[in-house]
């Protein structure tokens, strides 16, 4: 099997050779391969080359076209600080604290900031690819857009205190992220992957994802399969039990697990969604981690070789920062072999 | 939240049950009205820290567990808080009046203060005295303040991981300046999954309560040994 044909087998709890193997792997593909990470972040050619080469070595299944959670938000006009090795900051927000988001309109991903590089880089490694491995689309998803348009602290005070406001902020941040997926999704990437931290229960409560979010996801989930997604995964970090049960109404292929949530737990709440997860991201700051990360990733393939839908990765990125023995030791339980993914 | 509406109160006993139902409902302008109308009936402030926001922060520690911990209600408590306590105390609050007084800091590389600010409304709320740094704030920043404030702990946030680093020299730094007596606790997303001989610190926060319960049983334990 290759990269793809495993994770769609995944997907569809089939059969595979080997459980599939797809670290979040973003920055840290371009500090290993010694650039600076916001070289990475504003050239599309470089960012493929370091996927490619990041994929080559550890064998993963899949590369990622993400950049940053603020490329969306600078495309709409927020002003971004870069650094060299961590992602930017936003320092002035797209939206001031009284400002409407309706009068704003979703930005052409063709033109507008750094989206035509990732356009780029979905092409490119398409190109490479092929078939062989799965090229994974990335977009932020709508409450962590919305929040991203004012600040969080200033977007949660107005959730409340004028709800209506901030609905149509996260109709606007829906309608990016659909925009710029289903670009993404033209350009040839297999796969999308809704990356959205600020829908997780450690910042909203569980009534306000069912009420305000999930519409709006499965809304998302829909036009991205429409516009040719294969496999919509739905990625949230943190305490997510409380709400990974509704995923299935979303309609998403692969859900995200963190390491609050137990492999037992995911499978009761998820019994027909395929889960990604559950090792912790820090964890692989520390080389002398790389022991335990290798028997809890055997753990994990163990907890799910029966009911299979199960993609070894972590619960949330591994940091740029990492240590390569640390996620060495993910690719080995996994028994990926380097330079197995051309096409 | 539900909206808990000001009703005068008869006395100041009701008056604190009203207080507290509106900070913990995250009404901040119930829990103004009610702050204004204990004041008016003669109540020291002391009394409607004492007797109102610790004991709203006590029940609200009680309810956020780990699993039902989240921003967004405790931010709107946060708000309510602060909103009273600015009114009992315009200039801030005293040392002599706190309890203790803290240092608090969102470190150098990090602008992600959210977490850091929930911590100091908890700590304010439970009556300390917390000195608020800011974000991305040098080391040599907090050991210095630290000292200024003379400080029992220092408390850094910290959202993502490039901040581990800068958390590792903390200890340091204020060995340097002889302050080997002040404890370091760290939190946030970030730093909570990592243990605390990884950051060397005396205790990583799962939470802005279990952060505030770890430096109220070091403070018992001082008082007790004492």
């Amino acid at each position: 099997m290759n990269g793809l044909e495993r994770i769609l087998a995944a997907v569809r709890f089939q059969p595979t050779d080997r459980v599939p193997f797809v670290p979040q792997l973003f920055g840290y593909a371009a500090i290993a391969a010694g650039f600076r990470l916001a070289d990475y972040l504003h050239d599309g050619q470089l960012l493929a080359e370091c996927q490619l080469r990041s994929r080559e070595t550890l064998g993963s299944d899949a590369v990622f076209a993400f950049t940053d959670f603020s490329i969306e938000a600078e495309a709409l006009g927020a002003r971004l600080e870069y650094y060299d090795a961590q992602y930017p900051d936003i320092v002035v927000p797209v939206l001031q604290p009284q400002e409407d988001a309706g009068r704003l309109a979703p930005p052409d991903p063709a033109s507008a900031g750094r989206l035509p590089q990732v356009l780029h880089a979905v092409g490119l490694m398409r190109a490479a690819v092929g078939e062989s491995c799965c090229v994974a689309g990335a977009i932020t998803g709508p409450m962590t857009l919305a929040t991203q348009l004012y600040g969080t602290e200033t977007a949660l005070f107005i959730a409340v205190d004028d709800p209506e406001r901030f609905e149509r902020a996260l109709d606007l941040a829906t309608a990016t992220a659909l925009s710029f997926g289903a670009a993404q999704l033209a350009a040839g990437a297999h796969a999308m992957v809704v990356f959205d931290p600020a829908a997780s229960p450690a910042v909203a409560p569980a009534d306000f994802f069912r009420t305000r979010l999930q519409p709006r996801l499965a809304r998302l989930v829909a036009g991205l399969r429409a516009a040719g997604a294969q496999i919509v995964w739905l990625n949230v970090a943190g305490p997510t039990a409380p709400i990974l049960s509704l995923y299935a109404e979303i309609g998403v292929d692969i859900a995200t697990f963190d390491y609050y949530v137990d492999a037992a737990a995911a499978q009761r709440l998820l019994p027909r969604t395929c889960l990604a997860g559950n090792l912790k991201s820090l964890d692989f700051l520390l080389p002398e981690a790389a022991p335990r990360i290798g028997a809890q990733a055997s753990a994990l393939i163990q907890a799910f070789s029966t009911r299979g839908g199960f993609i070894l990765s972590s619960g949330c990125e591994i940091p740029p920062e990492s240590a390569a023995a640390a996620v060495s030791a993910l690719a080995h339980a996994a028994g990926a072999k380097a330079g197995t993914c051309r096409s | 939240m539900v909206n808990a509406g000001p009703v005068p109160p008869a006395s100041p006993a009701n008056g604190f049950s009203l207080l507290i139902a509106a900070l913990l409902a995250g009404d901040h302008a119930a829990a103004l009205a009610e702050t204004r109308q204990l004041r008016a009936l003669g109540v020291p402030p002391e009394q409607i820290v004492t007797a109102g926001l610790e004991v709203a922060m006590g029940r609200l520690d009680e309810k956020c567990t780990v699993e039902q911990f989240n921003l967004l209600e405790i931010m709107l408590v946060g708000r309510a808080v602060s909103v009273v306590v600015h009114e009992l105390y315009p200039e801030g609050i005293q040392p002599e009046k706190g309890r203790a007084t803290f240092v608090i800091a969102t470190l150098e590389g990090d602008v992600h203060d959210l977490g850091k600010n929930i911590v100091r409304t908890v700590l304010l709320g439970k009556g300390f005295r917390v000195v608020d740094l800011g974000r991305d704030c040098p080391v040599d920043a907090l050991a210095a303040a630290a000292e200024r404030e003379q400080a029992r702990a220092v408390l850094v946030s910290g959202l993502i991981s490039t901040v581990v680093p800068q958390v590792r020299r903390v200890r340091a730094a204020l060995r340097a300046r002889g302050l080997d007596h002040v404890a370091v606790v760290a939190g946030g997303a970030a730093l909570k999954q990592l243990a605390p001989a990884d950051l060397d610190v005396d205790y990583v926060a799962e939470t802005a309560f279990d952060g505030a319960r770890y430096l109220e049983n070091l403070l018992a334990a001082e008082e007790a040994a004492a």
